[in-house]
Formats: structure tokens, sequence, C-alpha cells
């Protein structure tokens, strides 16, 4: 840990460049299993620190969605939009936008995981470090 | 070890006011102090709660509202923990008495939360969640609790209604209380007919938008006893964070609320059905409903039946009296200031000051005070006047 870095999908940069590329990193924690999204040091499940770092599924299913109607200033021009907590097919849980209609959208239905370059908008919005940072949306299936 | 009680509270007015929030903690210390000796006679120390600086462009609130309240030279600094800062300050304040560290000190909380209007306070509390993932998403606080409240709705047989009824009993319980933001009735329909904020949640699911202050004074026993004023014994806090993803915790086992009550009841050496009133977090409604199971008042996947009178309950429902001030949604939820709020609100229960909202024989409350979305951090007090309870 002590050689920690940008580069190590456990920091923040490792994994937004990861994702740039396509692939979704997770924690696994090598003791009980858990899916830590993004990878992290620790395991907040059991306190070990033994985390592995492995390729997630982007596939998985609606555990729970809403609607945002009244917006955050950087996403007013968006709104109204469809946020959900998706279960990816290997375990863990993510936060995410969905490219679908509120009306669309139901707990059980199937989506995957896209990867986008960040907007003008989200550029605008970002800190300086995060401005490369890819964004992760949820598309049906 | 010096028993810790609360010797005296005070308020603002709570909602849109012409005031800055140092202001509106001087109002609210006059009221804690009315007849006891200046805040530079008696107090070591002070714990201010405080969300965030984006309203007043102000940090250094230890050190602002010590010095507004006369004092100099002595241990002073702002707590954070978003909306358990309140209850995050009562808690420091609680552990110096009962150390032994000091025998008088000042918890407070303010947030002057209309200062930038509505999307000024959606953009202050996104803060709260976690920047990586989640702020990035476009997420609000609403819709946060949306995801609970979807989730909730999908595990139970609770409906939309009954999610509404909660904000109408808390609007009944509020229209009894002269310290509420909005004292006032009204029924299901209004709140089931109100715009979508972030479905399933409507406008009147959500705790209003408001600045307040409040301001409780910790003391030992002995103190209170000089004092001649009436005390309420701090018998049991507990405090628990969970992670700051929504997405990646138990979204209906409020496990952090669970912690933190049952880490209070240890400590005053109670149970659940000892507690006659609860003061809870409905930032929005469905946090009732959660965390009436979280304290253990209701079985599983009952909590939603918590605006119904206890003889009408499920079987295993304590006949516990939630958010009789009128709750965060009808009493107000001016951030930093809440958790004390409540406070403040079992204090004047106990101690026979709750005039027409009274809960007859009460003298055992549970706070619960959470902080980001629903459990990321809780603070739970019991606040008792009974005779056997540590």
């Amino acid at each position: 840990m002590t050689d920690l870095d940008a580069s190590d999908p456990r920091t923040l940069p490792g994994f937004f460049d990861a994702l740039a590329e396509g692939e979704l990193l997770g924690g696994v924690c090598a003791d009980c299993g858990q899916v830590l999204l993004p990878p992290r040091p620790a395991c907040y499940a059991c306190g070990s620190r033994a985390v592995d770092v492995e390729p997630q599924s982007p596939g998985g299913t609606i555990f729970s969605y809403t609607e945002v109607h009244a917006a955050p200033p950087a996403f007013a021009a968006d709104a109204p939009y469809t946020v959900a907590v998706v279960e990816l097919a290997d375990g863990g849980r993510l936060l995410g936008r969905v490219d679908a209609d509120y009306a669309d959208v139901a707990i059980g239905d199937p989506v995957e995981l896209t990867v986008q370059e960040p907007t003008a908008e989200q550029r605008e919005a970002a800190l300086d470090y995060e401005a490369d940072w890819p964004v992760h949306r949820f598309e049906l299936r | 070890m010096p028993e810790p009680v609360i010797a005296s509270v005070g308020a603002s007015p709570i909602g849109r006011t012409d005031l800055p929030g140092r202001d509106l903690f001087s109002i609210a210390l006059a009221e804690a102090f009315d007849g006891l000796p200046d805040p530079a006679e008696l107090v070591e120390a002070v714990y201010v709660g405080n969300q965030s600086e984006s309203y007043e462009h102000q940090i250094m609130h230890g050190t602002l509202l010590a010095e507004w309240a006369g004092l100099r030279h002595v241990p002073a600094e702002r707590v954070e923990g978003c909306a358990a800062a309140g209850a995050l300050a009562l808690r420091h304040a609680v552990k110096d008495v009962r150390n032994g560290d000091h025998e008088a000190v000042l918890a407070c909380g303010v947030e002057k939360m209309t200062s930038a209007g509505t999307s000024g306070a959606t953009d202050a509390l996104s803060a709260a969640f976690d920047r990586a993932i989640e702020q990035r998403s476009g997420v609000t606080a609403p819709s946060q609790y949306a995801l609970l409240a979807q989730r909730y709705l999908h595990e139970t047989d609770a409906t939309e209604r009954d999610l509404a009824e909660i904000a109408v009993k808390n609007h009944a319980n509020a229209a009894r209380n002269p310290r509420a933001q909005f004292p006032k009735e009204i029924d299901v329909d209004t709140v089931l007919e109100s715009n979508p904020v972030a479905s399933p949640l409507k406008l009147y699911d959500c705790a209003p938008v408001g600045d307040g202050a409040a301001a409780v004074l910790v003391t030992s026993a002995e103190l209170a006893e000089d004092l001649g004023r009436p005390q309420v014994r701090v018998a049991g806090s507990g405090a628990s964070a969970n992670n700051i993803a929504v997405a990646e915790r138990d979204m209906t086992d409020i496990a952090g609320a669970r912690i933190a009550a049952e880490t209070a009841y240890e400590e005053a050496g109670i149970d659940a059905d000892a507690v006659d009133i609860a003061e809870v977090h409905d930032a929005f409604t469905v946090c009732e409903a959660l965390l009436a199971e979280a304290a253990g008042f209701a079985p599983s996947e009952m909590g939603y039946q918590s605006y119904l009178d206890p003889a009408k309950r499920a079987d295993g429902w304590t006949d516990v009296r939630l958010s009789p001030s009128g709750g965060l949604k009808a009493r107000g939820h001016p951030i930093g200031a809440t958790g004390l709020l409540q406070a403040l609100e079992a204090y004047e229960q106990l101690t026979g000051a709750a005039g027409d909202r009274a809960v007859e024989g009460a003298d055992t409350a549970l706070l619960l005070n959470e902080g980001g979305v629903a459990d990321a951090v809780t603070v739970g007090h019991v606040l008792t006047t009974a005779e056997g309870a540590r």
C-alpha cells in the first residue's frame, strides 16, 4: 500500500482511467468476497485490507430507481431524468443515471453499464482533477 | 462520574427569516439563559453543529458563536456531520460533562439555509453525497431518499398513501407546536397531489428548507440542581457511521441507526419499549417508517404504521409516539440545528413544558438524528426523568 499512486485502481484516478478504456474495476475482498465499487484499500464489510482488483461484469438489474425533477444546478438542463441503484452481475452495487424514462423502468429490469466522455457541462462543473473522468450510465437491455 | 443533564434549552424562529445565522443563535441563546447567570459565568466549552459554509461563506462557528455569547478563551469548535451535526454537538457536550472535564457545556446548532434559494440549498446538501460516483450522476437529497422509498414500497405492504399519512400526522402535531415552521394541519390528498420531487416522493413528503438555531445547556446534575433548573438526564448516547454511498448499504435495514439506538439503550439500561416519545429524523416521510423499525419500535416491514394510534398498529409495535414536535417535516429542519431541536422537544415534553402537545405520562425519549443520506451517520440519545433508568 505504501506504493499507492494514481495508476493504482484502488485510487480514483486509476479507477477512472480504466473506466475510460471501458473496463469497470471493482475491489474484491480476499477474506469475505465483498465487492467494492470503486475499489478502495479496505473492505467495509469485514475490515480486511486484503483487497484484490478485478474486472466487473457491466450487466446487472435495477435494485431501486427514481426520477429527479429538481436537479442540482449543473444538471438542471437534463431534468427530469432517471437515476437507479443497480445490482451488478458480480455482486457489487452502483448508482448511476439510466437512459430511459422513469415510467419505462421497474425493479428487476436488466441493464448494462456504458461509459461516456464527460460533456462540456460536466467538465464545467468538474474539479480540475476530475475534468477527464468519464461518466457511466446504464441502458435498459 | 458526574451525571450529564440538560438544564436549559432555547431556539430561534424556524423558517425563512431576515436574520443571519449568528443573530439566530443570539435569539436561541437568550431563551436558553433566561433566568440564568450569563453564559460567561457558566459555560466552559462550546460545540456548534453546522452543515455548510456555502450558505454564509463562514466557517469558524465555534469561535464566532462563543464570542457572540460573551465567551473567550474557552474551547470552542464546529462539528460537522451534515444534518447530524446538532446531535454530534450534544454528544460531545454530554461526554465532556460525564468525563468530568467540564461542568457546563453549550451545545448549539445553526443554519442559514435560505441565503441562496432552493438551488443553493440543493447544491450545498449534495456535498454530503459521495463525490466520485453519486454527485457526478446528478443525485439530490430527495432522489437519494426516493431510492430508499422505492425499495421500501417494493419490499413491504406500505403504499404512497401510508407515507403521505406520516406527513399528515406530523403536520397535525406541528399544529400544536408554537415553534413549528408549518403549524398547520394538512390532508392526505394534499400530500398525494403535491408536485413530484423525486418519484415516489412528492413535495409534501419532504422536510422544508429553513433557517434556525438552537441552544442546549448540558451540565452536571449537581450544577442544574444548584441553578434550580428542571433537569432531564442524558442517560445514553450512541453514534454510528455507515457507507457514504447509499448504493452499498442495505437500503431497508437502516443499520447505522439501529446500532446508534441500541448503543444508547444499552448505556441507559433500557429497552425500546421503555421509550414513550421519539424524535426521529423524518427528513422524508419514508425515514420515519425506516427509523421506527431501526429503533426497535416496530416489527420489520411495519414501521410505516407510525401514523396510527398505538392501539391500531400491528402486533409487536411499542406504544411510542413519534415526532410530537411535528418532526423535521413540519417543525422544520434547519440542518445543523435539527438534532438540538429534537433535544429541545424532549426536554419540554419531559419537564411538563410542552403545552397542548404534551404526551401524557411521558418520562423517556429517544432522539435519532441522521446525517448524509439516511444513516451515513446516525446519533442516538436517550433522555429520561424516570426513576431507575441509569
